[in-house]
């Protein structure tokens, strides 16, 4: 590192160019926020105001949207699809899709009701071999994408097909496998919630967090001559989502509480967002999904990077599977089909991660379950059938699909990538 | 960039050799038996007509292509390059006729690309400083390092492809085009920067097709026509030779020699219609 201060410098190291115009303070950081918005770099904006529509319609036809045990089931339900969405989001990032995750997902609860309950094998040994097979089907996605220049729809859409069929060989004779209640497993998927104080702690973590590291951040950038961004605006920002996350939670708390499968669901978001901006595995996988030649020239692995962003996604989708199980007390036939393979892209979609490739967020599948999952609880409590569901959801996809393609053009006109 | 206290080589020294270089795309000979040599501290300029395989001798050295045949001596050893990563590791860098940049990342992002700063925990601001240091010697006029670089304009984008390759203190330089999109200050700087470079020990390659700048800042002049070496000229010889040597006026060097004797005596008004070439 070659730390020479430019000499006698008075401006910092990013503010010598007198044509840009820095915003600065509070107001300036507001103002940047639009022009970003207006360029078409919308981030989760979207998601936020339809979600916000969304609860503000379902609540005005029926009050109940809103209690606090509603919700609670909300986050029960978000866990198993939002987990398979946070795999989507690893293949997006690259430019490829997983259309199999559904039937991944289905195999996986298949294969944890056939070893635990069938074969006798211990719970966590049947979903360490569910997880393993996850990752091994993502692998061979890549291995014909890497090899064979396999477009992934095109290997996932056989994918899709061969292991649904495997799910049904397994549970063959039975057709459903009921898990046995009161296991540690199908608590974990109804029952168990944090106690208050947990909940509470960790609701605090969040803010402290972003408190410390950005102080950091802003010492080491003054060190360093370089503009820092404005400490008022970074408290605000802590305090705002620190009272808004403890809000939440102590509505939640009035009836049973969060769930620890929603605390592992954010947990993994939280660790897979960390995993896609602050490491080098990460910044490749968005310049693989960016351009992928520019990548390979600059000598990132690029296989390896399909490899990793295939088999996390199926190694996800096992997860959630197992946790689908969990949450039905069983493995059936019926598990993994349906509308799970398309909720789950759709998810990711919603959240914002572009299907085009090298935009996205690990966010996204958090957001955008609640999105699907809002719809879904809204419509059942209207006692509305399912036809009406898919059909909203359906237009909902669109919506964020056409959203995700305009904003594209707009970022593409105003030199935004 | 900062001054290394040890010569990478010393000067003089073979960095690069070519030996029969043969590149086939399909049934087009994009390369035919090529013969190229770099030295430590020289500037090479590889100029010749569109189409004439330049590009595609560079990006075989970056290892994006990998040649047909022919053999390839880096600092003394053979060597093959099987992708652009072992160029690299080698210490080959290069700046892309298309640049090769992520539009959807950020200028940092792009010049540490493949070679991030502690690679668990990114040190974004050590990147930015890094990358400050490495753009400031290039005079660039760049808004701010943290926008992505879809938002840069043509001559910016380069300058952001020329700091990147200068990021791993790399053993030779192979520059396409690297003036290209550029405006005169930035021209001159770049030209500036290749001097520096040269003097540091390093090996420079550069293709461009302004006679001036090559002139300018080259020791060697070797001439690619239709994917075969066609000559190489001191950067003192006349603009006429390295035109026919270009465009295949002549076909070999004594004929060409004999035409040049002769066309100077005949039309000496000739050599201004090469001047004008850009
Ligand atoms: N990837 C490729 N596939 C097929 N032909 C190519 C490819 N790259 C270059 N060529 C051909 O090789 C020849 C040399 O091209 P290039 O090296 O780009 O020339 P230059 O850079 O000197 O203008 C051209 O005829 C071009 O059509
Ligand atoms: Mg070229």
């Amino acid at each position: 590192m070659t730390a020479e201060k430019s000499t006698s410098a008075p401006l910092a190291l990013d503010r010598a160019d007198a044509r840009v115009k820095h915003e600065a303070g509070l107001s300036g950081a507001v103002r940047a926020f639009l022009d970003r918005v207006r360029s078409g770099d919308l981030g989760s904006l979207p998601v936020i105001v339809g979600l916000v529509v969304i609860w503000t319609v379902f609540t005005s036809l029926n009050p109940v949207f809103v209690s606090s045990s509603n919700l609670v089931n909300l986050l029960f339900d978000c866990s198993t699809v939002g987990v398979i969405a946070l795999g989507i989001v690893c293949v997006l990032m690259v430019g490829e899709i997983d259309l199999s995750v559904g039937s991944i997902s289905g195999f996986a609860s298949a294969m944890v009701g056939t070893l635990w309950v069938n074969q006798g094998w211990p719970v966590a040994l049947a979903i360490i071999a569910a997880l393993a097979f996850g990752a091994l089907i993502g692998s061979l996605y890549a291995l014909l994408f890497n090899r064979l220049g396999m477009p992934s729809f095109v290997s996932t859409l056989a994918g899709l097909l061969a292991v649904l069929g495997m799910q049904l060989y397994i549970l063959g004779s039975t057709g459903s496998i009921n898990l046995p209640y009161g296991s540690a497993l199908v608590d974990f998927g109804q029952l168990m919630v944090m106690p208050k104080w947990v909940s509470h702690t960790l609701a605090a973590i969040p803010g402290l967090a972003l408190l410390i590291s950005g102080l950091r951040t802003f010492a080491r950038r003054r060190a360093a001559n370089l503009s820092a961004p404005s400490v008022t605006g970074l408290i605000l920002r802590v305090v705002i989502i620190t009272v808004g996350l403890e809000l939440i939670v102590a509505y939640l708390n009035q009836s049973r509480g969060i769930p620890w499968m929603f605390g592992l669901f954010v947990g993994l978001v939280v660790a897979m967002n960390y995993a896609l901006t602050r490491t080098k595995w990460g910044r490749s996988m968005t310049a693989v999904g960016g351009n992928r030649e520019a990548a390979r020239r600059a000598g990132i692995k690029v296989r390896a990077i399909y490899l990793s962003a295939f088999a996390l996604c199926s190694l996800f989708a096992a997860l959630g599977g197992v946790l689908a199980a969990a949450r039905l007390a069983s493995a059936s036939q019926q598990a993994g089909t349906g509308d799970v393979n398309l909720n789950a892209i759709a998810a990711a979609v919603i959240g914002g991660t572009s299907l085009f490739g090298g935009r996205g967020s690990a966010y996204s599948a958090l957001l955008g379950i609640i999105v699907i999952q809002s719809i879904a609880s809204g419509l059942t409590l209207l006692d509305l059938s399912s036809s009406l569901r898919y059909m909203i959801t359906g237009a909902v996809l669109a919506i964020a699909v056409i959203v995700d393609s305009l904003a594209r053009r707009s970022r593409a006109s105003h030199g935004r990538a | 960039m900062s001054e290394s206290p040890e010569r990478s080589a010393s000067i003089g020294e073979l960095v690069l050799s070519l030996r029969g270089i043969s590149k086939n795309f399909g049934a087009v000979s994009a390369l035919t038996d090529i013969d190229f040599d770099v030295h430590a501290g020289e500037v090479v300029a590889l100029v010749g007509d569109n189409g004439a395989g330049k590009s595609t001798l560079v990006k075989i050295l970056a290892g994006v292509h990998q040649p047909s045949s022919g053999t390839i001596d880096f600092r003394g050893r053979a060597v093959t390059l099987p992708d652009p990563r072992a160029a690299l590791t080698l210490g080959i860098a290069t700046v892309f006729q298309d640049l090769a940049l992520c539009e959807n990342l950020d200028v940092v992002a792009n010049i540490f690309l493949g070679n991030e700063l502690s690679p668990l925990r990114l040190d974004e601001v050590a990147m930015e400083m890094r990358a400050w240091t490495l753009l400031n010697e290039l005079s660039a006029r760049i808004p701010s390092v943290r926008e992505a670089v879809a938002s840069l304009s043509g001559g910016q984008r380069q300058t952001v492809a020329i700091a990147r390759s200068l990021l791993l203190e790399p053993k030779l330089i192979l520059l396409d085009e690297p003036t290209a999109a550029l405006g005169v200050a930035q021209t001159a700087e770049v030209l500036n920067l290749i001097d520096r470079v040269r003097a540091r020990g390093l090996g420079v390659v550069m293709i461009s097709h302004n006679m001036e700048d090559v002139r300018a800042v080259a020791d060697r002049i070797v001439v690619l026509r239709l994917g075969r070496n066609n000559g190489v000229f001191e950067p003192d010889a006349s603009n006429q030779d390295l035109v026919s040597a270009i465009t295949g006026a002549s076909n070999n060097a004594v004929s060409r020699r004999a035409e040049r004797l002769r066309m100077e005596r005949d039309h000496s008004g000739n050599a201004q219609a090469g001047e004008q070439r850009p």
